[in-house]
């Protein structure tokens, strides 16, 4: 099985993704031994499976955000676009009582933000800071303006199996997690396309020299990052079964965050999308201990923080330098 | 014989003790955020009732300011802690619904305060008649202009019940004085900043305003410093009853503020948890009694929130 | 328009890109008054523009800083945190001394040793910024949260509360801090050694670190400056509003972005201006206060200000002569 995302990647690199391997996970490591030995109720089976479902819906739009990190971008615009998809779902759903329209719609919606994200970074060459801040922008103020500030409620109650219900005893949005995570997999280490992707990020010349269309790849990445976020949406209008206009406000940040603690760089195009899984349930593992153990909310803000500087300043002790 | 009565003794001693002593019961309390003096006087109220009965308060608080998945998040953790009961301030009553629900399956019983939920079952509501509250504020300030002149709403945040109740409120009490013109009405996001914004921004568009209707006191007291900064004038009305509130109205800048009394709500919450648990009878409904603070009643709310104290059970204001 | 070719900046030719990209904001801001003057009455009164000047301002302070930074080719997402802590920490000084100027001190301090330790977990930890500032972001969120304890800070002396709805002269004492601010910090960014050895480490760090520049101080030095102007902005917030609060500096984040983006400073590093912020401070304002004045439902203003700084970067892009700097 040959690993596609370090094909362009001199030796020394390669050895320090392997070399960063151990970073990540040993936070993951540390903070679950931390808190299996001092907090009562964190090794149960009903909380672990907690935090794991509550980490899909982040992991599920933080799989799109590695790859677009890999080819030096950035997407703030995931979190309202994940809003505004629920919203769009929501919308959709109430009237028609079609959950396949309804997921139509909003992947539609989703897609549409992800190709207009994609095409102004490719095309006029907009940064993708600037661009997904515009975008970002612009799908916030649509929930306000299509809610008016107000939840969409009196949704069908069988939404909640979406969130709550099973398959086969497995959480489902473990399964969609699972899929999402297992299709991205495949790409990124299976296809052609994944080998673009670390290229878009590293050495983008020799990727057009090479006769492929960049800007293409390009628009297709970050408009995958818009349909996972109509998938992802799906999943948080079951666990309010509701919409909400700021529902996941902020969530890109989280999703940014949880990229970079597992390991993957904002340049030149070193990814790991494991390391992205290890990070999202790092982050997740953090703030259920936090909880269990009571600790004040204003102390939690500041080791979300922590926990994101200690991580990547172990990665930086790790990695070979330039 | 005398060593088993003496033990009979002791054990009816040590029984009747136990029972006296504290039952130690975990409330666990949700709050919107961590920023709002409102819910900071909330959950001082948790405490201090908890106190006195000998029971334990836990905070949860979101670390994103009303983020509603992390509320919900907060809940699927508490329950793995199963807390003897929740006092509970959904960061949005609609959508939070699912996560009562959730407490309710667990069996944990639920304690709603400040913001009615739209849906799940709860042993009792504690908070104020937003809407009756509005309406009475409003009054206040339109008597106090003499039934004529301009007056604008600035209003909190759109998707907040006690928002929508307390607008209502104030837009009823409008009906009732035809000389009174509404101008307009903006929102503020309950926030001192925004209402200072928009309301420089109304005196831009209109030279005469002659009173503010705010949804809350902070953000009353951001009309109030945009007044100040442009020397002009209006007469203003708050809700919350906040300490800052109290003294803008000593200092004649505020004219009322309608009563919320976060601190009982929060005393009044853990209590009615802590009497549910003891079972001991808790009405369905408790309402603090709607009133003004102004000019004429403000001293006895002119107390720090650390130096009040919950009133025993019977003796709090309610109807 | 001058035609150059790119290969490492001179001050030379970032001066008349510099001209190019302030004269269409020039315009941009003539077009809106214009525009304005005819769809509301109220736009063009002495009142509406002072006050459009003075909220100007407030993003300005702030913006100025983070224009600094972005110069070199970082970001600095903890401004608005930063601009928390030091309003709270200088609002219990002035409370507790009655002394404005400890207050001052205090905050300008704070917000500089939050900019110290960003510098330093730049430079030394070498973690990117985006990432070390959100997660410095964070943690003095925390410490903001965890010293107010859900309480307001109010009641500051009236001369301190001037600094922020004073008038002088009939202009607003914000106002002459901002002219003041941006004559101070064209000045240092062009007319300085550290200024221009920010452009050049922007435009090419390595080169510049080769050509002798200490380029870790110099970025220790931007950010530290960043956070001192958050101190600074902190202390006109709290003479505003006559209060203080955990949250103080939360929803300005974005809009400060907003105005550096729009002011035609690059992500990239090396090209952009502070009066270029200022002027993207300014157009930002305009276009808020007359969507206010015009009524326009409050909903609208992020879509607007999105697609405002997507414009103005895709106009620069288009109208610099300057290639990109292949990715």
């Amino acid at each position: 099985m040959t690993d596609y995302s370090v094909i362009d990647q001199p030796a020394a690199t390669k050895a320090s993704i392997l070399a960063r391997v151990p970073g990540v996970a040993f936070m993951l490591v540390l903070l679950f031994v931390a808190f299996a030995t001092t907090t009562p109720g964190f090794t149960t089976l009903a909380n672990l499976s907690n935090v794991v479902v509550q980490s899909t819906i982040l992991l599920i739009i933080a799989l799109p955000m590695t790859l677009i990190i890999m080819t030096e971008g950035l997407d703030l615009s995931i979190g309202a676009v994940l809003t505004l998809t629920s919203i769009i779902f929501a919308s959709v759903l109430l009237p028609t009582g079609s959950y396949a329209l309804a997921f139509a719609a909003s992947s539609v919606v989703g897609i549409m933000f992800g190709a207009v994200n994609g095409w102004l970074i490719a095309v006029p060459r907009i940064p993708p800071f600037v661009a997904t801040l515009g975008t970002l922008g612009i799908a916030q103020g649509l929930c306000l303006i299509v809610t008016d500030g107000q939840s969409i409620v009196g949704l069908p109650p069988q939404l909640q199996w979406l969130y709550g219900g099973t398959i086969l005893g497995i959480p489902v949005p473990l399964v969609m997690a699972a899929l999402a995570y297992l299709a991205f997999h495949g790409i990124l280490y299976h296809t052609r396309f994944g080998t673009y992707v670390p290229a878009l990020g590293g050495n983008r010349e020799a990727l057009r020299q090479a006769g492929v269309n960049d800007s293409l790849v390009l628009v297709a990445v970050y408009t995958l990052g818009g349909f996972m976020a109509g998938i992802a949406a799906m999943l948080l209008t079951a666990r309010m079964n509701s919409a909400h206009p700021t529902a996941a406000i902020g969530m890109e940040f989280d999703a940014i965050a949880a990229v970079a603690v597992g390991g993957t760089q904002f340049e030149r195009g070193n990814g790991w999308l494991f390391g992205t899984l290890l990070g999202v349930v790092t982050i997740g593992i953090l703030r259920n201990g936090l909880n269990l153990l009571a600790i004040p909310s204003s102390v939690q803000v500041s080791c979300v923080g922590l926990l994101v500087i200690l991580a990547l300043f172990v990665d930086g002790l790790r990695s070979t330098e330039e | 014989m005398k060593l088993s009565h003496s033990m009979l003794a002791f054990a009816a001693l040590v029984a009747a003790a136990s029972a006296a002593r504290a039952d130690g019961e975990t409330i666990a309390v949700f709050t919107k955020n961590q920023t709002n003096p409102f819910f900071q006087n909330v959950r001082v109220g948790t405490e201090n009732a908890a106190k006195q009965l000998g029971a334990k308060v836990i905070q949860y608080v979101p670390t994103k300011p009303d983020s509603i998945p992390e509320q919900l998040s907060q809940i699927e953790d508490v329950i793995v802690k199963k807390p003897d009961a929740v006092v509970f301030i959904p960061v949005d009553y609609k959508a939070m619904v699912p996560g009562v629900e959730k407490m309710n399956a667990a069996g944990i019983p639920v304690v709603n305060t400040t913001d009615r939920m739209a849906g799940g079952k709860i042993v009792t509501f504690v908070g104020i008649d937003d809407y009756q509250v509005g309406v009475t504020t409003a009054k206040s300030l339109l008597n106090a202009i003499k039934g004529k002149g301009n007056v604008v709403l600035i209003e909190g945040v759109k998707g907040s019940i006690s928002n929508q109740d307390r607008v209502r409120g104030f837009n009823d009490a409008l009906k009732e004085f035809p000389n009174v013109k509404l101008l307009a009405s903006q929102p503020g996001n309950f926030q001192r900043l925004n209402a200072l914004q928009v309301m420089e921004n109304l005196m831009q568009s209109f030279p005469e305003i002659d009173g503010v209707l705010a949804a809350n006191d902070a953000m009353a007291i951001g009309v109030i410093e945009a007044l100040d900064a442009a020397n002009r004038k209006s007469v203003v009305v708050g809700i919350n009853g906040t300490k800052e509130a109290v003294d803008a109205i000593k200092a004649g800048k505020l004219l009322a503020s309608g009563q919320a009394d976060p601190f009982m709500q929060g005393c009044l919450g853990a209590l009615a948890a802590l009497r549910y648990l003891r079972n001991q009878p808790v009405p369905s409904e408790m309402h603090l009694k709607p009133s003004v603070i102004d000019q004429s009643n403000y001293q006895q709310f002119d107390l720090p929130v650390e130096a009040r104290s919950c009133p025993k059970w019977g003796e709090a204001a309610i109807n | 328009m001058t035609t150059v070719e790119t290969t490492a900046a001179s001050p030379r030719f970032v001066m008349s890109g510099d001209l190019t990209q302030l004269f269409y904001r020039l315009a941009a801001i003539g077009l809106i008054c214009v525009a304005l003057s005819f769809l509301s009455d109220a736009f063009l009164t002495t009142n509406n523009l002072l006050n459009v000047l003075r909220q100007a301002s407030l993003v300005f302070f702030m913006a100025s800083g983070l224009t600094l930074v972005i110069l070199t080719g970082k970001i600095d997402l903890s401004v608005g945190a930063t601009v928390g802590l030091s309003a709270c920490l200088a609002a219990t000084v002035i409370k507790s001394t009655g002394s404005p100027w400890l207050g001052a001190v205090v905050g300008i301090g704070a917000g500089s040793l939050v900019g110290l330790a960003n510098g330093v977990l730049v430079t030394r930890l070498r973690i990117p910024s985006f990432i070390a500032t959100y997660g410095s972001l964070w943690i003095v969120q925390g410490i903001t949260y965890y010293y107010m304890a859900g309480q307001t800070i109010y009641g500051f002396p009236p001369g301190f509360r001037a600094l922020g709805s004073g008038y002088a002269l009939g202009i607003p004492i914000p106002v002459y801090l901002m002219a003041g601010f941006l004559l101070i910090g064209g000045f240092f960014a062009k007319r300085t050694t550290y200024g221009q050895q920010i452009y050049a480490i922007g435009a090419n760090s390595v080169a510049a670190r080769l050509s002798g520049i200490p380029v870790n101080s110099r970025l220790v030095l931007v950010f530290i400056m960043s956070g001192a102007m958050a101190g600074l902005a902190s202390l006109v917030f709290l003479a505003r509003l006559n209060s203080a609060e955990g949250d103080i500096g939360e929803s300005l984040t974005l809009p400060t972005i907003a105005a550096v983006l729009i002011g035609g400073t690059s992500l990239f590093g090396g090209i952009g201006t502070v009066s270029g912020t200022f002027f993207g401070a300014l157009i930002l304002t305009l276009i808020l206060n007359g969507m206010n004045l015009l009524a326009v439902n409050a909903n609208w203003q992020p879509p607007v200000t999105g697609a405002i700084i997507i414009f103005s970067v895709w106009l620069d892009l288009a109208t610099s002569a300057r290639s990109q700097a292949s990715a």
